[in-house]
């Protein structure tokens, strides 16, 4: 059973745009947010293993088959903080766009979380197995227009409530699609590198020469 | 028999079990479209009911479940094509009933998602008038309460009276995905006069438990179950219930009172005979719940078993800053009194937004629409025009208090039946065309005629309030002790919740406070159940609570120890405004709002408004904004300080309404998140920092389509259009909203932002400028209004 407890605050103050030591005005509005979202959110999940071969319909683009290219396992997941998470930034927002900000990003880092805590708990049941990191679906040259039928493989909508908006984004907005390979064999080392980013052009990061995690 | 009678009989009914299932194990394609079996395999399809129909079941499901439009644009096939192929093929296996099938559309809508509540009704009532020939409807597996209304509102205008069923899945934690709960359920659904109302799918017979229960409770309807077989393994997502099983854990069902039942994922005909051969053993519970007055959103109820405080700030009477709010379709300051409120103890929200310079109707359904995007307190709809009545009541989610009818024949022939077919409580004051009545037995006659024309409608009697009226103890003294014996007598002769205004009584005495807070407390003694007050005026509250706990509602004092014990105890005390050494231009650097706000009314004693805004604030946002640019400070600090400025901004906003004609305006500019995208947290930033250097900013919000944009450019005739998007597959939204601006409003420059465009980009779709953040906008506006 999945459990979060607390949100990583460094992560969300990165999100943000902070640096340095946060202010205790900042930390107070860190709490309060996390305090709200925590106690408001119903976390949600769930993944199927499917035969590579199955998957044709999703794995589309260059960069996802490559990411799989020693794997004949592939899991498709999906979790979500719930709406829930949605209320608490619109409200957030409504009494000061500050504090939605912070909600905002506070809700993206524990969406993070959970997505590593799934992913603990799918790799359980892959003993002596070597799994890839998780590509999600606008990663690379992979399309976002998988999106629908990347649920429905798993029956995303009626299992978590999920959909696919008619602009075509995830909704709750704090909910995430992910692709994870598995093989019997050692995988050959490879990083989520800037270069299949969507924000590398536009990234402060990378503008300063340095990398965002 | 007519299945209507049957139903309002609480016959026991039986449905079919579960379709998916049957279609998989006859080897449907992963990932496939089952609407099109339909056609391309009908007899299985057929085969299936036939199943079913064999196993005892009198009323067969349609294989229509995602037949919508959105569903089905992959597919060649319309809607009508699709619904009455899959009506034929399930009428070849000869049931008594036929139920055209309709699921969740698929996509949510706002403010969760983007789906207007309009759209929804227009994609049910198309899937409605395709199934004519069906003898029922059945929206199924719902978890949006306002898709439900939605629904149920298309099927009862466009069904021709046929009867209509609703079940929703709820979780283990007695809440949809949505976070919507069973008495919310039942009290809107009950209310638009659904014919059953019940559960299916999501849980198995043992965790539906409590939940079918719950719902027994709350509803005098059929209800109706139609679980899965069990829990689905976590790894194999199969089910595994046996038939023998699964009937068994259905019969503690029928001894709770549901009546109608069925299956849903891994049931099979077995499954259905089981619960044949069940039924067949038991005789229908006739449940009697006694259902108390209660008003909801879709995720909160709140009974009126109490006093309920009832929060009167939305409303723009005797409110000149309230008014330009509205004229400027300002709602966030909408928002922000609805939070005040609530925060301050508000249990429901009155909600009033008449103006003669604005379009009430639209507004209604704007601020109706805003409110329950943010908060789930309950709503009382305020008007006088019959137009936005219903309008609110159209769109609201759950079931709200209508404010109000009175005795006149016109106002309880207009008012009562919206209150009816929309399922909402209603206020009723005791006043007709002779005015309000002087006397105590005048009010209560007038009390008990709207009653009787509500009841004779079918309204519930616990759905009537009824407001005997405050009138000033300064002008009509003796008429003080009347309202009371009203009260009171409509109280308990008459067994109804009663409302009253009490602000009215002081006007005209000094201590207003004094005498209103005293009359409240003898109101409430006398049996006033929900009080509209300022809940932010304290000793009104406060009131309220002594109340309850003297009067031993708040049992061992609970609410009003949270309230005043301990250190809560110097809350009631005014808190003293640390600024008396503070600049404006400290308080905004350090981003304290409250203390922007305090100083500035000082400086308002003896500073001319524009004399602050240019020789403080500008110059302090400017100094921010420089050291945004030099790196010095963040983000996060930048929109704090500019939060700081809007608070100094509202107090001169607020002073310039009550003391001049004069407004802030240094331009407009039109901001709006494009076409399809959600994400409206930079477009917030770059608002509240325009806004802050005086320019008025039209904000038209998310999802904003290419027309809306120009519309209101075309509308204000603003110089400057801001546009935002997040996400690249909404970049080509921004672009046609470019083209569309370039058509209709040429005199218009745009500026474009947003996480994944650059300037290259920018150029490509041909916006005029480019703000790679906030502040840029704000350079950018001061260039394009030469400013």
């Amino acid at each position: 059973m999945i459990s979060l407890s607390s949100i990583d605050r460094a992560q969300a103050f990165r999100y943000m745009g902070l640096h340095g030591k946060p202010d205790d005005k900042m930390q107070k509005m860190a709490d309060d947010a996390e305090k709200d979202l925590l106690a408001r959110i119903q976390p949600r999940y769930c993944w199927k293993a499917f035969q590579k071969k199955n998957l044709e319909k999703v794995l589309i683009g260059e960069d996802i088959q490559k990411h799989l290219e020693s794997c004949e396992l592939v899991i498709l997941f999906c979790a979500t903080l719930s709406q829930s998470a949605d209320a608490c930034i619109r409200l957030a927002q409504a009494v000061d766009v500050l504090a939605g900000m912070m909600t905002d990003a506070m809700a993206s880092a524990l969406t993070e979380q959970l997505c590593d805590e799934v992913e603990k708990e799918i790799l359980e049941n892959f003993p002596a197995m070597y799994s890839t990191w998780r590509f999600s679906p606008g990663y690379g040259d992979m399309p976002l227009s998988v999106q629908n039928d990347f649920l429905n493989l798993i029956n995303a909508e009626k299992r978590l409530g999920i959909c696919v908006s008619g602009g075509g984004l995830l909704i709750p907005t704090k909910s995430v699609t992910a692709i994870i390979g598995i093989s019997g064999e050692p995988l050959p080392k490879s990083k989520k590198g800037c270069a299949i980013c969507n924000l590398s052009k536009t990234c402060p990061y990378r503008m300063k020469g340095v990398h965002c995690s | 028999m007519n299945l209507r009678e049957r139903l309002k009989n609480h016959e026991f009914i039986l449905l079919d079990g579960g379709m998916g299932t049957m279609l998989q194990s006859a080897g449907l394609e992963l990932g496939g479209i089952p609407e099109m079996l339909n056609f391309t395999n009908p007899d299985l399809i057929t085969g299936i009911h036939e199943a079913y129909v064999k196993s005892g079941s009198e009323v067969i499901y349609t294989n229509t479940f995602g037949a919508n439009r959105l569903k089905m644009a992959k597919t060649h096939k319309s809607v009508q094509q699709i619904i009455r192929a899959a009506i034929a093929n399930a009428k070849k296996a000869n049931p008594e009933y036929i139920a055209l099938d309709i699921g969740p559309i698929g996509q949510l809508l706002e403010p969760a998602g983007t789906l207007k509540f309009e759209e929804a009704y227009d994609i049910f009532r198309e899937q409605i008038e395709a199934g004519q020939d069906a003898d029922l409807y059945i929206f199924e597996t719902m978890t949006d309460l306002l898709e439900v209304r939605a629904g149920v509102l298309a099927a009862k205008e466009y069904g021709n009276g046929k009867p209509i069923l609703v079940t929703m899945s709820f979780e283990e934690n007695g809440r949809t995905f949505t976070g919507c709960e069973i008495p919310a359920m039942a009290l809107t659904l009950e209310g638009l006069g659904v014919d059953a109302i019940g559960v299916n799918c999501s849980l198995g017979p043992e965790e539906l438990t409590p939940i079918v229960k719950q719902l027994c409770e709350w509803t005098n309807l059929p209800v109706i179950v139609k679980p899965n077989a069990g829990l689905p393994d976590p790894v194999t997502n199969e089910y595994h219930f046996d038939a023998e099983r699964f009937g068994r854990c259905c019969k503690e069902f029928a001894g709770m009172g549901a009546v109608i039942f069925g299956g849903c994922c891994g049931t099979t005909p077995e499954h259905v005979k089981a619960l044949a051969d069940m039924l067949k053993e038991q005789k229908p519970v006739r449940r009697r719940p006694e259902i108390p007055a209660a008003v909801c959103s879709a995720n909160k109820t709140v009974i009126i078993n109490q006093p309920r405080i009832i929060g009167e700030r939305i409303n723009p009477t005797g409110k000149k800053r309230f008014k330009q709010a509205l004229i400027e379709h300002d709602t966030d300051y909408i928002l922000n009194q609805a939070i005040q409120q609530i925060e301050a103890g508000a249990d429901i929200l009155d909600v009033n937004v008449g103006l003669p310079e604005i379009d009430e109707t639209e507004m209604m359904q704007t601020a109706v629409k805003a409110i329950q995007g943010i908060t789930d307190t309950p709503l009382q709809l305020d008007t006088t025009k019959p137009d936005a009545l219903e309008a609110g009541l159209r769109i609201y989610n759950g079931k709200p208090i209508v404010n109000s009818v009175n005795g006149e024949e016109d106002s309880m022939n207009t008012v009562l039946p919206l209150v009816k077919k929309y399922g909402a409580a209603v206020v009723g004051l005791t006043l007709d065309k002779n005015g309000i009545p002087k006397t105590a037995q005048g009010r209560f006659e007038i009390a008990e005629r709207i009653l009787n024309r509500a009841l004779s409608i079918g309204i519930r009697r616990e759905d009537v309030y009824i407001d005997c009226l405050t009138l000033t103890a300064s002008a009509e003294q003796a008429g003080v002790m009347e309202t009371l014996e009203a009260v009171r007598r409509v109280k308990q002769e008459l067994g109804l919740k009663t409302v009253l205004g009490v602000s009215n009584i002081s006007f005209g005495l000094p201590s207003r406070e004094l005498v209103t807070r005293n009359f409240l407390t003898m109101a409430l003694y006398a049996g006033l159940d929900l009080p509209i007050i300022n809940p932010n005026t304290e000793s009104m509250t406060s009131a309220v609570r002594t109340y309850k706990l003297l009067a031993n509602i708040d049992k061992n004092a609970v609410d009003f120890i949270a309230h005043y014990g301990g250190e809560n105890a110097q809350t009631s005390a005014p808190s003293k405004p640390q600024s008396a050494d503070m600049t404006l231009e400290a308080a905004v650097s350090a981003g304290l709002k409250s203390e922007a706000g305090a100083i500035t009314s000082v400086l308002l004693e003896n500073t001319e408004p524009m004399h602050i805004v240019n020789q403080y604030l500008i110059p302090a946002l400017d100094k921010a904004g420089m050291e945004f640019e030099k790196g010095k400070i963040f983000l996060p600090q930048l929109i704090s300080s500019a939060s700081a400025a809007q608070s100094a901004f509202e107090v001169i906003k607020s002073y310039l309404c009550e003391h001049s004609t004069e407004t802030v305006n240094r331009g407009t500019i039109v901001l709006a998140t494009v076409k399809g995208d959600i994400h409206d947290i930079g477009k917030n930033i770059v608002k509240i920092l325009l806004e802050n250097y005086g320019y008025q900013v039209i904000d038209l919000g998310k999802d904003v389509s290419y027309e809306a944009v120009a519309d209101a450019t075309e509308k204000s005739h603003a110089p400057l259009v801001g546009l935002s998007a997040l996400m690249t597959t909404t970049l080509p939204s921004m672009e046609n909203t470019i083209k569309l601006l370039h058509e209709r409003c040429p005199w218009c420059k745009t500026v474009v932002g947003g996480a994944v465009l650059t300037a290259d980009y920018a150029e490509q779709i041909g916006a005029d400028f480019y703000a790679k953040d906030a502040k840029e906008t704000v350079d950018i506006a001061k260039q394009v209004f030469g400013n």
